[in-house]
């Protein structure tokens, strides 16, 4: 049989498993942003335009197309004030396929780890910034290093964070529930730290990324989450002694939980992940751990209080005279004060405070106001 | 068919009155008719789309799954989405007691039932959880603000409406959802049933407007003159 009968074979089996109809439309959301930011000076990965008091924009327009109840393409594109125009999410998404009830998307979409979730956008996100795991970039790069370089760039915000802030990838989702348990399997190009450089896959290996979430009780959702895939990028600069890069691979485990009730809501998670490094001297697995607590309380109508703590801790390493910590630990908490003047108008103020355990700034801090409108 | 059009008969039978024995005057008429939308339905659509095309929601536990079956229950009857009231400045010359019935607003199927619910002020409205996920049921509008925070199937909590008004009820968490409820300074009004015919009882006479209430907003409204111990037809068609 050839290819093209082959596919024709399978878009016609699942067509027929699509209950169409008929009727197709287009709806148009989004949400927009503006800031003002006054951040510590410097240029650490944690300073905001050096600095130097700052407004600031972002726009995400989010594009539903309905074929039917079931089928949809889904497109979500950002603009923020350097001007930046980004896809991050561009997915066809077909939704309770008889007869199991399985869904599945293709495409662009967020991977299936963490519960991060909505809270991404500004309208959803009760602060200012995202927590560390998801923005704090390491001093690993996704190509080959030397322990000297690796070392040189902690706290410098030159490599990877541990998920990549809202880990977009391309590839393929099949996911649904069954009872209390939701579940999810995608592959994709990109590990969850090197989600957003996929697109043409920079290695010849796929991302497995499976996830469960349990609802035991109203208000409580327990959840993990494990990935695992080839990292660093097949390019001119792997060095000779390394015979396929793609025998290293980022394992990824995370746990999580969100409960809610009465007027207060809160998240948490925690992240594992081994980057499997090769150095000339020896292989090295550099491991890395985040957490992060989110909580929410409505004091009154219109009105909330909200206060995250985030954390990284880096395993240790070889230096050649010692063993020490491939990254600098870091601590941070953001508190802030949100007030909805009208249903979709959301004006918060933002205090955020980070404390890196080495290097030359200790400490940094960050204040923000932000004004979203949701539409 | 997402733009549903929706066909109502134009059969005028007596409904349930609304305004049983609060009228302060002894000789009154009433209004009956009945109502024929054909517009698409914009809150369904809004609901189609976002319960659906929820995004994020795949694998964030039974919320998200449910978000995504939410579709099969959409279809809003025009009892649950229709008011029909009377306005004029002798209505509210009185001091009308609230009913000590104290009519729900469901949180079902991720979706308000009924999505507009007309009350006389002084009324308490129960906000019963008919879901097995939390809902937040909150309105910033100017005739009530409140927020009730989450709670779980079968439990509820209630709202006192005290001031006329149009009071805008939301989901904080599922955005799909809305409602509204019309607080009225009197009881001169009445839902639908299902086939649109609907009946205001004990008027006194008067000449006054009768608004449709259909959605989000009044679509319809017009001028009519009530006598004692008449009983006039008046046909909505929208």
């Amino acid at each position: 049989m050839t290819s093209m009968r082959k596919v024709r074979r399978i878009v016609s089996a699942m067509l027929l498993l699509l209950p169409v109809t008929g009727g197709a439309q287009v709806f148009l959301s989004g949400q927009s942003a503006a800031d003002f930011v006054k951040s510590s000076p410097d240029e650490t990965q944690l300073a905001v335009n050096g600095g130097r008091p700052t407004f600031g924009w972002q726009s995400h327009l989010f594009v539903d197309g309905m074929v039917n109840e079931n089928v949809g393409a889904l497109v979500n594109i950002r603009v923020t004030n350097t001007q930046t125009v980004i896809v991050d999410y561009a997915a066809i998404k077909l939704t309770n396929l008889t007869p199991l009830q399985l869904s599945f998307q293709a495409g662009k979409f967020d991977l299936p780890f963490g519960n991060l979730a909505d809270r991404r956008f500004p309208r959803n996100n009760p602060l200012y910034g995202i927590p560390l795991i998801y923005t704090y970039a390491t001093s690993l790069k996704n190509y080959v290093m030397t322990r000297a370089e690796l070392l040189s760039l902690r706290g410098r915000g030159a490599g990877m964070p541990l998920l990549d802030n809202g880990i977009y990838a391309d590839g393929a989702m099949v996911f649904g529930s069954w009872g209390i348990l939701d579940y999810a399997a995608a592959v994709s190009a990109g590990t969850v730290s090197t989600a957003s450089y996929s697109g043409a896959n920079v290695n010849s290996d796929l991302t497995k990324t499976f996830r469960v979430a349990l609802t035991p009780l109203t208000g409580l959702v327990i959840g993990a989450g494990y990935s695992w895939g080839a990292y660093l990028a097949e390019s001119d600069y792997v060095p000779a002694w390394l015979s396929n890069v793609n025998e290293y691979q980022q394992r990824t485990a995370e746990m999580d939980f969100k409960f809610s009730r009465g007027h207060a809501v809160v998240d948490g998670e925690g992240v594992y992940n081994v980057w499997e490094a090769p150095f000339q001297s020896g292989d090295q697995n550099l491991s890395a751990f985040g957490y992060t607590l989110e909580g929410k309380y409505t004091l009154f109508p219109r009105f909330y209080a909200a206060l995250r703590v985030s954390g990284l801790r880096f395993g240790l390493i070889d230096t050649g005279s010692e063993l020490d910590r491939w990254d600098y630990n870091v601590n941070e908490w953001e508190g802030g004060i949100g007030y909805f003047l009208y249903k979709d108008v959301l004006l918060k103020f933002v205090r955020r405070e980070t404390r890196t355990y080495g290097g030359s700034r200790p400490r940094d801090g960050l204040t923000a106001v932000q004004l979203v409108v949701a539409y | 068919m997402l733009s549903a059009v929706l066909p109502v008969c134009f059969l005028v039978v007596l409904a349930e009155a609304q305004t049983d024995s609060t009228s302060p005057v002894s000789s009154t008429g009433e209004v009956h008719g009945s109502i024929v939308i054909t517009k698409a339905d914009e809150m369904r659509d809004e609901s189609v789309r976002t319960g659906l095309f929820g995004r994020y929601a795949a694998g964030q536990g039974r919320e998200g799954s449910l978000l995504m079956h939410a579709a099969d229950t959409l279809e809003v009857p025009l009892s649950e989405k229709a008011a029909v009231y009377l306005e004029g400045e002798g209505l509210s010359l009185h001091q009308y007691p609230p009913s000590n019935r104290e009519p729900a607003l469901d949180q079902r199927n991720m979706q308000f039932h009924p999505q507009v619910l007309p009350i006389l002020a002084g009324t308490t409205v129960r906000f019963p959880n008919r879901d097995h996920l939390f809902h937040n049921v909150f309105s910033y509008s100017q005739a009530k603000e409140f927020d009730l925070g989450r709670y779980p199937i079968n439990d509820s909590r209630s709202v006192t409406f005290d001031k006329p008004g149009v009071v805008r009820v939301y989901c904080d968490i599922h955005s799909n959802m809305n409602a509204i409820i019309l607080v009225l300074p009197h009881p001169y009004f009445a839902t639908p049933d299902d086939e649109g015919r609907y009946q205001i009882r004990h008027v006194p006479p008067g000449r006054y407007t009768l608004v449709l209430w259909c959605g989000r907003e009044i679509v319809a409204q017009r001028t009519v003159t009530i006598r004692q111990d008449e009983s006039i037809e008046e046909n909505f068609t929208h």
